[in-house]
């Protein structure tokens, strides 16, 4: 599928199109910072509207929230519940490593044993358009973790379109089907060889500032490495020492898939049951309900963190459960830097 | 489509007092729930919550599922309080079963304590069922009194039963106990099975797993052939929630029941 060249003039009346028959949300730059938001029609053209923020890091927000959302009605006794229709939508402006966070988040609800058809179908509604990462934060890791800060065919699972902001518009790669028909409904031309050779510079400039960012990289055995950790309190203490327990890290995290069913009485003989995201490191997250606590000590708790997501994740599904967005570390209050971490258990 | 976090309904057709706070609920659930022994079921107590157990009862029955319960927290405080007619929900079945297959031609040594005799109940029975497919079935089973004991009226018709050797333990005797006096582990001095080929299962409190897994390997079982029911917080019984983890195990998708070989490299893995 070739690359396509929409230029900035055409852009608004392909948005136009999007937005008429779907819910289209995209990167706003906020206060400085880089959130999703819901794209009305009035916000085409409009001078108060906030400015777009494709050439920026990933949104603030998890984009597993349009999917696994924070909180949501599963189930309802006596009665049995249906999850509404999902509504055709677009994310016009993730980032790569938006993109591999789905695919964990695939494997982990779609691909396991049990299907979370409620996931599935939120999921197979929604169009997804994988903006290019020009200027990688030093909070960034994607490279250490096997990713990469633009989207292609490797991430086409996840990723419809891949879309580079080039000197007069936006070149636009279909990476599937629904990214073809999706620029069908758009103006673009094919690219040409200086748009194309733009891009691919922009790219490489990324992944240089990232080695740059991310000079030492994680070894291939960091899986054993890490497993092989699991009884050394003292290292494990040493780096959570600064956690205040908020868990914050694991809220932003994109790839963290724990939750909670809590049952809510609404009558006599009747529940309703919401499930909402849960996060490993609060203290009675593994506790059972005689009391017991495998993980009642915090530095246990912050061990199976490390452990699930480079470790036995890795072990288990070939991949890390990281995308190496740099969320946690961006909103750690104890200055944690989980790479900082992991290198440390790699020395 | 299918919700995955949607039970069906069961109605309470049964109940019979164990123990002063263990009791088992027959259900009737309003259609056949497919249960292998050591697979565990989500039980619904409207309102109050969802935890899991794993039926007591027979596979080959599965008109009815019985439940035998003990009352340790919120959820399984408030089922206390339903009656029979009582409408309750189901989901499952999950986790592993026993793999019976492995089982056959050999002795099986099961040891448990308190209301860990539960899920062993549909291990035992299932092996019984078929009993001619396997060596000889040891129950080795402790409580705290002889108050404590569960299916006291069931016990003396499996001692009858072919090939089956049974033989209890209190911790505190009571001036009618004839048996033996002391936690379960006093009943595994002499073990009378071939114990590098047998096979072993075990339930109970974490701290009587520990001790009797010690005393199995000691006495020569193979770590492949123990097989253990591990206690965490199994929630979604999907495999996606995350509360079971054990090391790099979700216990209800590879569990509850894992091998000794499976847990012996996780820290601590009886809490």
């Amino acid at each position: 599928m070739k690359p396509r060249f929409l230029p900035t003039e055409k852009q608004k009346a392909w948005l136009s199109v999007l937005v008429a028959d779907r819910v289209v949300f995209f990167p706003a730059i906020i206060k400085d910072q880089v959130h999703w938001q819901r794209l009305d029609p009035g916000m085409l053209g409009a001078a108060d509207a906030p400015e777009w923020g494709l050439e920026r890091i990933r949104a603030s927000e998890p984009v597993k929230s349009f999917f696994f959302n924070p909180r949501e009605k599963v189930a309802t006794f006596p009665d049995k519940f249906v999850s509404p229709e999902p509504e055709k939508r677009v994310l016009f402006g993730a980032s790569a490593c938006d993109a591999v966070a789905l695919r964990v988040n695939r494997k982990m609800f779609v691909e396991g044993d049990f299907k979370d058809e409620a996931y599935a179908r939120r999921r197979a509604a929604t169009c997804v358009v994988v903006a290019d990462c020009p200027s990688p934060a030093d909070t960034c890791f994607c490279n250490l973790v096997g990713n990469r800060p633009f989207a292609g065919d490797e991430e086409k699972d996840e990723a419809d379109v891949a879309l580079s902001v080039v000197e007069g518009g936006w070149v636009l790669e279909p990476l599937t089907g629904r990214g073809e028909e999706l620029l069908g409904s758009s103006q673009a031309v094919e690219a040409t060889e200086a748009q194309l050779a733009a891009r691919q510079a922009s790219r490489e400039a990324a992944g240089k500032r990232l080695a740059e960012v991310n000079p030492k990289r994680f070894a291939p055995d960091t899986a054993d490495r890490i497993w092989q950790r699991n009884q050394d309190k003292e290292f494990w203490s040493k780096h959570a020492a600064d956690c205040v327990e908020c868990y914050g890290c694991l809220m932003a995290c994109p790839t963290c898939y724990c939750f909670l069913l809590y049952d809510k009485a609404r009558g006599q003989g009747e529940m309703e049951r919401t499930k909402v995201w849960d996060a490993c490191y609060i203290a009675a997250y593994a506790r059972v309900g005689g009391g017991a606590n495998p993980r009642a000590e915090f530095v246990k708790r912050f061990y199976n963190r490390f452990f699930c997501k480079f470790s036995h994740f890795k072990t288990w599904q070939g991949m890390p459960a990281c995308s190496g967005c740099g969320r946690c570390t961006a909103v750690c209050m104890g200055k944690i830097d989980v790479r900082k971490v992991v290198l440390d258990v790699l020395q | 489509m299918t919700n995955i976090f949607q039970p069906i309904s069961a109605e309470i057709i049964k109940t019979i007092d164990e123990t002063p706070n263990i009791r088992t609920f027959v259900l009737r659930p309003e259609q056949e729930v497919p249960f292998l022994a050591g697979q565990f079921i989500e039980l619904t107590m409207p309102g109050f919550g969802e935890a899991p157990f794993t039926p007591s009862s027979s596979h080959f029955n599965r008109d009815l599922i019985e439940m035998t319960i003990m009352k340790v927290g919120r959820a399984t405080g408030a089922l206390f309080n339903f009656k029979v007619g009582d409408k309750v929900g189901i989901r499952g079945p999950y986790g592993a079963r026993y793999p019976l297959e492995k089982f056959e031609g050999r002795d099986i040594y099961i040891v448990g304590g308190g209301v860990g005799l539960a899920p062993l109940r549909a291990l035992f029975l299932a092996l019984t069922h078929e009993i001619d497919k396997y060596g000889r079935v040891f129950l080795r089973y402790g409580a705290r009194t002889p108050a404590d004991i569960v299916y006291k009226y069931l016990i003396p018709e499996w001692e009858k039963l072919k090939k089956v050797d049974i033989d209890l333990s209190v911790d505190v005797s009571d001036e009618k106990w004839m048996k033996k006096v002391g936690v379960v582990t006093c009943l595994m001095d002499e073990i009378p099975c071939n114990e590098a080929e047998s096979i072993a299962v075990v339930c109970g409190p974490p701290i009587m797993m520990k001790f009797v897994t010690m005393k199995l390997l000691e006495a020569g079982f193979q770590g492949q052939n123990i097989y253990l029911s591990m206690e965490t917080n199994m929630s979604c019984g999907l495999g996606q929630c995350g509360h079971c983890k054990l090391g790099p195990y979700f216990t209800c998708k590879d569990g509850p029941v894992l091998t000794w070989d499976q847990v012996k490299g996780i820290p601590d893995p009886f809490v």
